[in-house]
């Protein structure tokens, strides 16, 4: 049981999601937030913090995201952890409603 | 955290040949669960209560005991704990039977209409009603995840301390940050029978949420050569014939050092997942028991389930609803308790019947 965050979240980075979390599961890379699935309690006060709806349930992640399940897992193991919300990446609203970003993404 | 199970907690549990007769099981303790117990005892029926922690309280205790909550009626702010400590304050004219540090693996209809509810302890219970009030899960100990080490759990790597006397004498690489963490590394360097040979805790940063107190004793020993202090991440492993002779420790500083041991004790605290609850039968939508909101009763009538556990139309995650769902919860399961009565809404304000279960004097009005 888990929540996901997706590749809309590549590049923007927004962090507002984090503040709401009540079991600080998100972790931080370069340009990418993940969820840890270890500690995510599929609470789902996140979705709707998200300003590019990156987050959804692992049940209702799209058929052609499913990567982003394991790399969720994948990355939250060596990711440090984020509690606090801060800038999003300077060209955070350039990039928000861009598709196709995994090439992007920064480990 | 560690549980350390009371003696007499376990003790009662084997004292019983066979299953337990009751009139109500709750799975788990947590706020809504305790509620339960009291709804429940309004109505003259009594519970046992059941949680894989060895203590209340559930998330509250687990996953905030400290935080602030500011959403619970007439109480403007209280923490976890004290959310916890009122509950249990609230529910004792009810004496409820705790049983901790168990999982229920088990609930099975039987012929009589009743209900075989079995823990992993081996306490068995025969019910008239169950109360599923196990929040988001039974709490475990999260794991260390690194590829393949999964393979040495109980002969090399440990989440809790079962049996200290395994350890005595052994070169030992605790990792972890928080009082377990720093309880453990504490106590085999002590001079106890089971002393280990060597210490060396092992924890991401240099910077603890254990106990100040137990964090300086732990940098005097370092300081005396008594034990060690590494910053890093578990990274890998190396082994020799099938046993785990060393573990590879990555450092702020990017080096990745070799450090052989004999155990690997990991303490990371617990996290929840959800148990057997899938399995039982009941109706189940998104990992949650689907239930109506006139009973909060699920697809098998006599079973309830309560608070974060369940879901229906407009269902909001909150302790204040899972107080609600309790209350017609325990009405809903008054007629498989007592087929024949007829119960009543009584307000404790003014019934001399529910002073009596509460144990209080009918006030006078003058």
């Amino acid at each position: 049981m888990t929540h996901v965050v997706l590749e809309s979240c590549i590049r923007c980075k927004y962090t507002d999601c984090v503040d709401v979390c009540p079991v600080d599961c998100f972790r931080e890379g370069p340009n990418y937030l993940v969820i840890d699935p270890d500690e995510c309690i599929d609470c789902a006060v996140c979705i709707p913090e998200c300003p590019v709806n990156a987050i959804l349930p692992e049940e209702d992640v799209p058929q052609d995201q499913m990567q982003f399940i394991k790399l969720n897992a994948e990355l939250s193991r060596s990711w440090p952890s984020i509690t606090k919300r801060k800038p999003a990446l300077p060209d955070a609203d350039e990039w928000a409603d861009k598709k196709n970003k995994l090439s992007e993404l920064k480990r | 955290m560690e549980p350390n199970l009371n003696p007499e907690v376990a003790d009662t549990a084997r004292s019983h040949d066979g299953p337990i007769e009751t009139d109500a099981v709750i799975v788990g303790a947590g706020p809504v669960g305790l509620f339960q117990v009291f709804e429940l005892g309004l109505l003259e029926i009594k519970a046992h209560i059941i949680d894989s922690l060895a203590y209340a309280g559930g998330q509250c205790i687990e996953l905030y005991p400290d935080k602030p909550i500011y959403d619970i009626p007439a109480v403007p702010v209280c923490t976890g704990k004290e959310l916890t400590d009122n509950l249990l304050k609230q529910i004792e004219p009810f004496g409820a039977t705790f049983h901790l540090g168990q999982e229920v693996t088990e609930v099975q209809k039987q012929a009589d209409g009743r209900f075989r509810v079995a823990t992993n302890k081996g306490t068995t219970f025969l019910t008239k009603t169950v109360f599923i009030a196990g929040g988001v899960g039974s709490f475990q100990p999260r794991t260390l995840k690194v590829d393949g080490l999964d393979k040495f759990l109980d002969s090399q790597l440990h989440y809790r301390v079962r049996n200290p006397a395994q350890f005595a004498g052994k070169d030992l690489v605790i990792v972890g940050g928080g009082d377990s963490a720093l309880d453990w590394a504490l106590n085999f360097v002590e001079d106890t029978p089971h002393k280990a040979n060597s210490v060396i805790l092992v924890h991401r940063r240099d910077g603890f949420r254990a106990a100040p107190a137990s964090v300086h004793k732990m940098r005097e020993l370092c300081e005396a050569m008594h034990m060690q202090f590494l910053v890093g991440q578990v990274t890998g492993f190396d082994e020799q014939d099938g046993r785990l002779t060393s573990i590879k420790v990555t450092g702020g500083d990017a080096v990745t050092r070799s450090v052989p041991l004999d155990m690997l004790l990991v303490f990371f605290g617990l996290s929840p997942k959800l148990g057997p609850i899938a399995e039982w039968g009941l109706n189940i939508d998104r990992k949650q028991v689907v239930v109506d909101t006139e009973k909060f009763e699920t697809s098998t009538p006599g079973i309830f389930a309560v608070g974060d556990i369940n879901t229906y139309p407009g269902k909001k995650k909150l302790i204040l609803s899972g107080f609600h769902e309790a209350a017609l919860a325990a009405f809903g399961a008054s007629p498989y308790v007592f087929p024949e009565k007829r119960v009543l809404l009584q307000y404790t304000t003014t019934s001399p019947k529910l002073h009596k279960v509460l144990g209080v004097e009918s006030p006078v009005f003058d």
